[in-house]
């Protein structure tokens, strides 16, 4: 019986254009997932080398005063992207990966951008994730819709039934055919993507195979169900592509609309604005007005007193750090707000399983928001520890062939992604549950 | 050709849909969503425009509160230049939320455009916003094509269309009847949101910065009509050559797909997959390695400013620069700064031109789909798109230059030489005297000649349909 099914589900004209387009779309979208990595690679390598040759004709220029050598030397810190991310690039184009920072005040740097071109972040990327929460929905739907219209519109129905005992095992099987293939062609793109991105086959790389199958599944129920009711060919097209559209395109802009609109962060352009005031303010003010704050965050240093007339280092930099002191309690604010977004978001997606996926996608790539706010965090600490290592050279006036430069070269930092399997799967598993089970209902009636 | 029948056809094809219930559904829909995305348009516009005003202008106090001290510092003081969101954002959102906010402008350094609302968002950005203009380009198209899928096919398959020519009712009345029918359906909703639209222009008018905006509006308007136009037009011709109104379905969802969704995101990916861009750190030390070429100020050696040194102590016939009668520091900075400014804008401008190049694969793909040619030039009218960002970007950019410059130049008048008794500070009345940064949005001209190329596309386009029908007009088979 399969065998029949299989032999002419794959004469049709159909099966030969939707498996060239996802086969093809999908190499595509791996190999700009290569791309996405390969220049991150470059990225890198190129931070690398800035950073080494500036610290070469900086230590040229300034030698004797340090303070203002690290006035200019930047120190990048780079967040490596682990393999998998080239599967979902998510939000890791918009924000950067990478960030260069002298040991000025951090507040007016970690937020500097990379360069990109904003038609593409505005169309996003094609990546594999792409293709999959939104092309092969569609060529299920494609590929399913008519599976019982088409027989009952060309009349072969009353033969078939006819001919075999169960009808409702009979479409079925012929949807199983189909989705069978649907699913082949994902795990076969899924393994060509790990072989050719290097993925390493961790917990990530199943779960999201996990999430990918699972989410095709919701979309097999789906379809499922709108066969069982036993309409015509146009009622079907008609109602998967209009799912489609309000579970691919309304639902998540809705609710983004709604995101972004509730939970405004006008805290960014105020912590920018107290950062440079809290830090400028201080060249017109008592040398205490900086130095009392400074000591406080760091009293080690208490004892390296400021000249009152003449300019010093440690009254620079500790002018520098009051910009971050005065900015702190609104970062933080901006912080929790975008939290605050991602928390919504994803409470919301839980019950829409095209947002989860992507959201969930994201997460195990670690391309999410949150990946990014915990890079931030480690771009804070990092740059704390320059600080702290610096100062005290800089305090004590030596030059700056006494510090070993080899130590200072671009640094990485490597995201932890956890994750549940529970959050992960239960809720597009329930949502495919619950449909499947009113389409069975319906086709008992068959 | 009798104007009576066309209308009678038109009106059928009307009534007929106001009778189905898909309609009424997506009728429903449309409406909340129209309300939706007028309404969150607008909050999202006024509270933003609000935020960053207030910013703006907190900035200025500032500025001006500084007491008196060296100009250069001043220079590193800075400013801030905000963007504000243009009133037609209500409609199209565009590129708004995935370009930059607020730039930090100092003295040596050409900062990047901070704080997209993408930077602050999830995921969930991908999928897409939902503006009025979203509804117009995505949405409506698809419910045309379900209104129209069956027009002639349907009549066909039911013998009604032999019915009606064999009633004297030539194919050219049917064929305008139809597609007249269909593109009013259109327009209704059309002049819906575009009445919504009106309402928000008026309301943002008494801001002079907006007072092209009707122009803008009427050249939306026009286009959009011809857009739908277009589209009535497609579904028209797709249904009369289909043989079955299920087929006329489905060939028409496959076209949605191809040019909503499919082609424009396929082609912008290949074009960035062609054109590949440097990133931040491979500019800047690009920048950096031409500026070196030119002259180094921080290199007591170099060429290009020994022979500025030299040519200025001869033109003031001193031997030395301490007995110059003004600031030489000031002279070098200025210098320095129009340099290091020249080279990062030159920089600057081959990246845009690469990116130019990677968005006009998509661009000119308006030629065979015309969703890409609204979907551009309404963006541009709109003032959301790459160019108005970019008018933002210079604008901001030639701010940042002169504030630099002018306190470079007040040193060198006011400030005594290195190495001579005088002044090291300046009055506090030059910072409000400095005026405060000012943006006006592009004129209509300038959006023209940057979006001729959408412009021909829909024209052509225009034609092409009109061709179509023509030809429909004489050979549509009846059987």
């Amino acid at each position: 019986m399969y065998r029949l099914l299989f032999k002419s589900f794959f004469r049709t004209k159909l099966f030969l254009v939707s498996l060239l387009l996802l086969l093809s779309i999908g190499t595509i979208s791996i190999f700009i997932g290569k791309q996405y990595l390969v220049k991150q690679e470059k990225n890198t390598v190129s931070a690398q080398k800035f950073q080494e040759e500036s610290i070469k004709q900086n230590l040229e220029y300034h030698n004797n005063d340090l303070g203002l050598l690290l006035y200019y030397q930047r120190f990048a810190f780079i967040k490596k992207p682990a393999n998998i991310s080239a599967i979902s690039i998510g939000q890791s184009d918009v924000n950067p990966l990478l960030q260069a920072v002298t040991i000025r005040g951090i507040e007016g740097q970690k937020y500097d951008t990379d360069f990109e071109n904003p038609s593409l972040l505005m169309s996003g990327n094609l990546d594999l994730s792409f293709v999959i929460t939104y092309l092969f929905p569609l060529l299920l739907i494609a590929l399913t819709f008519n599976l019982y219209s088409e027989e009952k519109e060309l009349g072969t129905w009353r033969i078939l039934t006819a001919q075999t005992s169960g009808k409702a095992s009979f479409l079925l099987k012929k949807l199983l055919v189909r989705v069978g293939f649907i699913f082949a062609v994902l795990i076969v793109l899924l393994f060509l993507a790990s072989a050719v991105l290097q993925i390493e086959m961790n917990q990530n790389f199943w779960a999201l195979f996990a999430q990918s199958v699972l989410y095709l599944l919701f979309w097999s129920a789906l379809c499922f169900w709108i066969i069982s009711l036993l309409k015509n060919s146009s009622f079907n097209a008609l109602a998967l592509i209009s799912i489609w559209v309000v579970l691919t395109i309304l639902i998540p802009a809705i609710v983004n609309n709604y995101v972004t609109n509730t939970y405004q962060v006008p805290e960014a352009l105020h912590a920018m604005l107290e950062q440079r005031d809290g830090y400028h303010e201080k060249w017109d003010l008592e040398k205490d007005a900086t130095m009392t704050g400074f000591y406080e965050a760091y009293p080690q240093y208490k004892d390296y007193k400021v000249p009152e007339n003449t300019f010093s280092w440690i009254w620079y930099y500790g002018m520098q750090h009051n910009g971050d002191l005065a900015s702190k309690e609104t970062s933080t604010e901006m912080k929790d707000k975008i939290k605050m977004r991602n928390n919504v978001s994803e409470t919301i997606a839980l019950f829409v399983p095209t947002m989860h996926a992507q959201l969930s996608f994201n997460n195990l790539a670690g391309t999410d928001m949150l990946s990014h706010l915990d890079f931030l965090d480690a771009l804070t600490e990092f740059h704390e520890n320059l600080r702290l290592d610096f100062y005290t050279t800089i305090f004590d006036k030596k030059t700056a062939d006494t510090v070993n430069w080899k130590n200072y070269d671009a640094k990485f930092y490597t995201s932890k992604q956890d994750f549940s399997w529970g959050y992960l799967l239960l809720p597009t598993l329930i949502i495919t549950l619950l449909i499947s089970a009113l389409g069975v209902i319906n086709i008992r009636k068959l | 050709m009798r104007r009576n029948v066309i209308f009678l056809l038109a009106s059928q094809l009307r009534k007929d849909a106001f009778r189905s219930r898909v309609i009424g559904i997506s009728l429903g829909l449309m409406v909340f969503l129209l309300i939706f995305s007028a309404y969150t348009g607008w909050e999202n516009y006024h509270d933003q425009n609000h935020t960053r005003d207030v910013v703006q202008n907190e900035v200025q106090e500032s500025w001006e509160n500084n007491p008196d001290k060296h100009p250069h510092r001043m220079s590193h003081y800075g400013s801030f230049a905000l963007r504000m969101k243009h009133v037609l954002s209500v409609f199209d959102l565009g590129m708004e939320n995935f370009v930059g906010n607020a730039v930090f402008l100092e003295a040596h350094k050409q900062n990047t455009v901070n704080f997209s609302e993408a930077s602050m968002s999830t995921g969930l950005l991908r999928f897409g916003e939902v503006s009025m203009a979203m509804l117009l380009k995505v949405i409506l198209p698809l419910l045309i094509f379900y209104l129209g899928f069956a027009t002639i096919a349907q009549e066909r398959e039911n013998g009604t269309l032999k019915l009606l020519i064999g009633q004297g009712i030539t194919r050219t009345e049917i064929v305008l009847g139809k597609w007249l029918g269909l593109w009013g359906l259109s327009l209704l909703f059309l002049f819906a949101t575009f009445l919504v639209v009106l309402f928000f222009i008026y309301m943002g008018s008494h801001n002079v910065l907006h007072s092209n905006s009707f122009i803008r509006y009427g050249i939306l308007l026009i286009s959009y009509i011809l857009f739908f136009g277009i589209l009535s037009a497609i579904t028209i011709l797709v249904s009369a050559f289909s043989k079955r109104a299920k087929g006329a379905l489905i060939k028409l969802l496959g076209i949605w797909l191809l040019f909503v969704i499919i082609m424009p995101k396929s082609l912008q990916a290949i074009g960035y997959y062609l054109y590949p861009t440097p990133s931040k750190i491979e500019m800047e030390t690009a920048v950096e390695h031409d500026l070196a070429k030119l002259g180094d100020s921080h290199n007591p050696d170099d060429t290009h400013f020994k022979v500025l040194k030299d040519s200025v102590l001869l033109a003031n016939n001193v031997k030395e620069v301490k007995d110059l009668p003004f600031n030489y520091g000031g002279l070098i900075m200025a210098e320095g700064e129009a340099m290091s400014t020249a080279v990062y804008l030159d920089h600057e401008k081959r990246l845009y031109n690469v990116y130019s190049k990677q968005n006009n694969i998509e661009r000119y793909s308006a030629f065979i789909n015309p969703y890409t040619a609204i979907k551009n030039l309404s963006m541009a009218f709109s003032g959301t798109d790459f160019q108005s960002y970019l008018h933002f970007k210079s604008k901001a950019e030639a701010y940042r230059f002169k504030l630099a410059q002018d306190m470079n130049q007040l040193q060198i008048d006011f400030i005594a030489n290195k190495g001579k008794e005088g002044p090291t500070k300046i009055s506090n009345k030059y910072w409000k005297d400095f005026p405060p940064f000012e943006y006006n949005y592009l004129t209509t001209t300038t959006i023209f000649k940057n979006e001729l190329l959408s412009i021909l596309a829909l024209l052509l386009w225009c034609v092409l349909a009109v061709f179509g029908l023509s030809k429909l007009s004489t050979n549509l088979k009846a059987i």
